[in-house]
């Protein structure tokens, strides 16, 4: 039953040498690989091209303010094959640049930019990253972030 | 002749709580950019600071047209994080619960498309009978629309008694009101004029858009999560897919239709079928899952939600996405509404049941 998975991290793990940091089955249809960002697009459309996932599922930033990074995960779901992948990269915090994967998954459009709002992370190539879920006056940074504390009371 | 640019809504009867910039030429429109955020809450942000068990009514409140499957990815996602295998019983109970929120989200779903297409009489019907499983949620959790009966580790109630006559009694009569749907709105030649060929979404484009559930499904592909990963009881219970080819406007009704018909028939079997024993695990009031992340998809009637949940440890999550069906429904309408009338328009924004507040969240 989880032979698919394993071909995928496998077949990862080949093509990809050092550039995939950890590629890994974590349970029945779920793979979870981790990449160097200097490759992730190329990596993404070997993942669309060559082992079939078409279907994007969610693009979601993590901070994690310790280190220093957000991590980005791109949720993609094979139809013909119906396993999920979730590719994840890293992005320094002081200077979060990453290459838009609208290139690949038109369907990220929306999710890039709303991650964008949300964390600040730049998507390089992403066609129209502009005030989307926020007001159009907002100025208080971004909301999705560690150091971006909820009021519990109103000021 | 010159483009104008014109803003639809949010105050317009059939924006809903967004607006649209469409830039028209005469009556046609060319271009179409979606103004959302009016009922942005930051639920994602929210659940970071509440326990895990607080966040069940959180999380509900990203769509309440569909309260019952929205919470229900959030629990399995937690159940996963935990380790928790839930009791039987539960799990047939959370299938009636998911499928009887599916047609009360479709009933208003098919409701609002008939506003598009000037049938409000069709509304008036499926708001009628919306109410045969309304009364059924309310003898059942105690509350009609917002009712957080999922909970980790089981369902808050056991089916009271007398429900399942009750249930049957309601689906038989639901059946036969189908029949009749079908023949005084389906077949009605105003409906088949003011959709068929409108917003016609092909196969390829629809995956390339990453768009989910029935609007998927109306295109030819055959992707299901009740399928795909048969979650709580759906690996037991005999049902079928319901899709279409043509990938337009009214496809996606017919879809949304025969789902209704295929739903009546998951819950008479669910109930039939149902096991004896307990409803729920013992879980602590503040659960602490061990660190590690799990993404659980679940079949919402607007399509497929993901929740991405990240432990740290403690007793709140570090991070929750919610892939929201209708947020990844909503790159479908720029793309229908080029070069489309305007009086198309929003049969193609309620033929894609794209609600507000599920975009937003």
């Amino acid at each position: 039953m989880i032979k698919v998975e394993e071909e995928v991290v496998e077949t990862l793990k080949q093509t990809f040498t050092e550039y995939v940091v950890e590629a890994k089955v974590q349970r029945e249809k779920r793979v979870t690989v981790v990449v160097k960002r200097e490759r992730l697009v190329e990596i993404a459309r070997f993942l669309r091209d060559n082992l079939q996932f078409d279907h994007i599922a969610s693009v979601s930033g993590v901070d994690y303010p310790e280190k220093n990074e957000f991590m980005v995960v791109y949720h993609v779901w094979s139809i013909p094959k119906k396993v999920l992948v979730a590719l994840k990269t890293s992005v320094p915090r002081d200077n979060p640049h990453l290459s838009s994967l609208i290139s690949v998954w038109e369907g990220v459009n929306y999710f890039e930019r709303e991650t964008w709002e949300m964390f600040g992370i730049i998507f390089d190539g992403h066609p129209n990253l502009s005030r989307f879920l926020l007001p159009e006056d907002w100025d208080r940074g971004f909301p999705f972030r560690k150091d971006f504390k909820l009021r519990t009371k109103p000021e | 002749m010159s483009i104008m640019r014109v803003r639809w809504g949010p105050q317009h009867p059939v924006s809903g709580q967004w607006a649209f910039w469409l830039d028209v030429d005469g009556d046609i429109v060319v271009n179409m950019e979606p103004d959302i955020g009016y009922t942005h809450r930051g639920i994602e942000k929210v659940a970071e600071n509440r326990t895990y068990i607080q966040n069940v009514p959180v999380v509900e409140r990203t769509s309440v047209f569909d309260a019952g499957n929205i919470v229900f990815g959030y629990v399995q996602a937690v159940e996963e994080l935990m380790g928790i295998e839930i009791p039987e019983r539960a799990k047939y109970i959370r299938t009636i619960v998911g499928e009887m929120s599916r047609i009360v989200s479709h009933l208003y779903g098919l409701g609002l498309l008939a506003i598009a297409v000037g049938f409000e009489t069709m509304l008036m019907w499926f708001i009628n009978d919306r109410e045969l499983f309304l009364d059924l949620f309310e003898m059942l959790t105690g509350a009609r629309i917002t009712y957080s009966f999922f909970i980790p580790g089981g369902v808050l109630h056991d089916l009271p008694q007398g429900f399942y006559d009750e249930a049957m009694r309601r689906l038989d009569y639901f059946e036969r009101r189908l029949k009749d749907y079908w023949k005084m709105f389906f077949l009605n030649r105003t409906f088949i004029t003011r959709t068929r060929g409108v917003g016609v979404l092909k196969r390829e484009d629809a995956i390339r858009l990453g768009v989910v559930g029935p609007n998927l499904r109306a295109s030819g592909v055959e992707a299901d999560v009740r399928k795909d990963e048969p979650y709580a009881a759906y690996d037991q219970i005999d049902f079928i897919i319901p899709t279409e080819k043509e990938g337009d406007a009214y496809a996606r009704g017919g879809v949304r239709f025969h789902e209704l018909e295929q739903s009546v028939s998951i819950i008479r079997q669910a109930l039939k079928k149902i096991p004896d024993g307990k409803i729920r695990v013992k879980v602590p009031i503040t659960p602490t899952p061990p660190k590690g992340e799990a993404y659980s998809r679940v079949e919402t009637a607007r399509g497929e939600i993901g929740y991405y949940i990240i432990s740290d440890g403690s007793n709140r999550p570090y991070r929750v996405k919610i892939s929201a069906p209708s947020f990844r429904n909503l790159l479908a309408m720029p793309f229908l509404s080029r070069n489309v009338p305007m009086a198309d328009i929003p049969t193609i924004y309620l033929s894609l049941d794209l609600i507000p507040l599920d975009v937003d969240r």
